[in-house]
């Protein structure tokens, strides 16, 4: 069995409401089984309602054993992380393994300090679960019983991993926080820092970098990918905020030759019917042009992958 | 030897010492300016090549995981951004200079390099306490880090007489800089201060270097951060986190760290923040 369920993925900020329903409201947070192993992607708010199913399904089976992959350290991507029932529960192992920056506080801190008098009534050191902190780079992980993790940096505001999860000849990927690589330098010779070599070496690094993010996710069952906004929005005043457009999503998908994308991280103001009318749109676009399905991503979908 | 030869002979020394404004102070400068561009960075750091080959090799090094991809400093800044590469650069840049293991005698290299760190890393953190914005907290630790800057000098080239005064210290149970001040009739506040005019260093860093055994008498609009610097100073050495060649240091005015609206159970509580900040900077004395 290898399965990812979706329990969040709005980007920024959780939005419930009436126009929110279809698609959901919580922000990130994927669950994957592979066989008995449970890993879990991003703490958003969407880890709450996980938490609580993993309490009453779970746990009669015996203890909570879990890896938590966060992508990065924005708030949307940890803000859960204190209402996870299991946290509280004795008995319980987590691993949290995340990217870190460099000359910034641990993970532990970062995580943990949503876990201090200030923030949440119980402190970090009071939680009954055993947790590991383990901050992550560019890099390929064993979690045994042939659960293969491979991670990518992506290119956000912040450290940003890609995770890649491969199990029982299956695959599914993650893109999200994530940007297409762009050149920063100054390419017209009119600019007064115009400089041809620099000009050059940029438009190579940015199309290295995007290829190397493709390859990354490059034939993937499952890719769920970061697509808050739609290409024009992007262009318009989005460059450099760290997330990418459907355009762009679609058509490194399609290049990738991934067989099924999730659109993932809605923008908070996309209402249910902005996302389901630019979910047939694309749809629409790549039909007979490609075998790439493309579906929105929706809280509390499963899919099934082997 | 006569007392003007000492200050002769540590002025010699400073001139001749490898100079700061190309390399660190622009650094420091483009660094701490939010508006930095992708262009002004790359030609920053571009200008001493060998900060730069310092960055690429850090930006390959087992920190990142990238296994020698990165190999232009351009490529750099688009795969990890201004933000990152500017920090990398004004860390390396400013620990370089307190890293020239050569002519380190009556002090111990090693001891004096974590001694500085120590104290950069606990001004940091103080400033991260009192909310401090993060483009200002590279200010306080690059302070912290060259507060000391003055021992180079003195115990680089009067080492015999800098060993005097370290003994000094000790049997009278005083400050060193008070030993220094009766042995060489200099100061490492006041060599330091001549580094810094030298350097062109003016702000917050050079005040740090010239008054942080001075309070008392500094004027100037940098109070908290020269403040921050000696509270940070007086924890390194009561913890005896490496080793300034001063064991009896001045306690400092309870009005200080009032002042900085910390308290001494603070103090206490970062022990182990400190000792982990202390591993990860500890990166770039390994990049030489
Ligand atoms: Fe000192
Ligand atoms: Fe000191
Ligand atoms: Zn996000
Ligand atoms: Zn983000």
């Amino acid at each position: 069995m290898f399965t990812v369920k979706i329990w969040g993925d709005r980007g920024s900020m959780p939005v419930p409401g009436p126009d929110t329903v279809i698609f959901g409201g919580n922000t990130s947070c994927l669950e994957i089984r592979c066989g008995k192993k449970l890993v879990i992607i991003d703490a958003g708010s969407g880890i709450r309602s996980l938490g609580d199913w993993i309490a009453k399904n779970d746990l009669k089976n015996g203890p909570i054993d879990a890896d938590i992959f966060l992508t990065h350290t924005h708030w949307d991507h940890i803000m859960g992380f204190p209402m996870f029932t299991p946290i509280y529960i004795p008995g319980t192992t987590l691993r949290i393994h995340g990217p870190v920056n460099f000359e910034d506080e641990t993970l532990e801190q970062i995580i943990g300090s949503q876990l201090s008098y200030r923030y949440w009534p119980v402190r970090q050191d009071e939680l009954a679960a055993k947790i590991k902190y383990q901050s992550l780079k560019e890099t390929q992980l064993d979690l045994g019983d042939g659960v293969i993790v491979k991670t990518k940096y992506l290119n956000h505001p912040v450290l940003c991993l890609g995770y890649r999860i491969e199990y029982e000849g299956k695959a599914m990927a993650t893109a999200y926080d994530h940007e297409p690589f762009i050149n920063l330098f100054p390419v017209d010779p009119k600019d007064p820092d115009y400089d041809p070599v620099i000009a050059e070496e940029g438009n190579k690094a940015a199309t290295e970098e995007n290829a190397r993010v493709e390859s990354f996710f490059h034939g993937a069952d499952l890719l769920i990918h970061d697509t808050q906004y739609s290409a024009k929005e992007y262009r318009a005043s989005k460059i450099g905020w760290g997330h990418s457009s459907f355009e762009h999503a679609i058509n490194a998908a399609n290049r990738a030759k991934v067989k099924h994308l999730l659109l993932f991280h809605h923008d908070p103001n996309r209402s249910d019917m902005e996302l389901q009318e630019l979910e047939l749109f694309y749809k629409e676009k790549v039909k007979n042009k490609s075998s790439l399905k493309i579906d929105a991503s929706r809280e509390g979908q499963t899919f099934t992958l082997a | 030897m006569q007392e003007n030869d000492y200050a002769r002979k540590i002025k010699t020394y400073i001139v001749s010492m490898p100079s700061l404004p190309t390399t660190v102070a622009k650094v420091m400068e483009i660094c701490n300016n939010p508006k930095t561009s992708p262009t002004d960075l790359d030609r920053v750091i571009s200008l001493d090549p060998v900060l730069m080959g310092k960055v690429l090799k850090l930006i390959n090094s087992a920190y990142y995981g990238f296994q020698n991809q990165v190999t232009s400093l351009v490529r750099a800044i688009i795969m990890l951004g201004v933000n990152t590469v500017k920090n990398l650069a004004l860390n390396t840049a400013v620990l370089d200079k307190l890293s020239d293991k050569s002519g380190f005698r009556a002090l111990n290299m090693e001891g004096f390099w974590r001694h500085s760190l120590c104290t950069g890393v606990v001004a940091k953190l103080i400033a991260r306490k009192r909310g401090v914005d993060a483009q200002h907290l590279d200010e306080y630790f690059a302070a912290g880090l060259l507060h000391d800057i003055g021992k180079v000098p003195l115990n680089n080239i009067l080492s015999n007489e800098y060993i005097r005064a370290m003994s000094l210290a000790d049997r009278e149970r005083i400050a060193l800089y008070l030993a220094e001040k009766r042995t060489i009739d200099m100061d490492h506040a006041e060599a330091g201060s001549m580094i810094a005019d030298a350097w062109h260093l003016d702000g917050p860093i050079a005040d740090s270097i010239k008054y942080h055994h001075s309070l008392d008498v500094y004027e100037g609009p940098n109070e908290i951060i020269v403040m921050a610097v000696a509270a940070a100073d007086y924890y390194a050495n009561r913890e005896g986190i490496g080793f300034s060649g001063c064991l009896y240091p001045e306690k400092l005015d309870p009005g200080i760290y009032e002042k900085l609206g910390i308290s001494k159970t603070w103090l206490e509580e970062i022990d182990s923040l400190v000792s982990t900040e202390i591993e990860k900077a500890s990166v770039f004395l390994n990049i030489k």
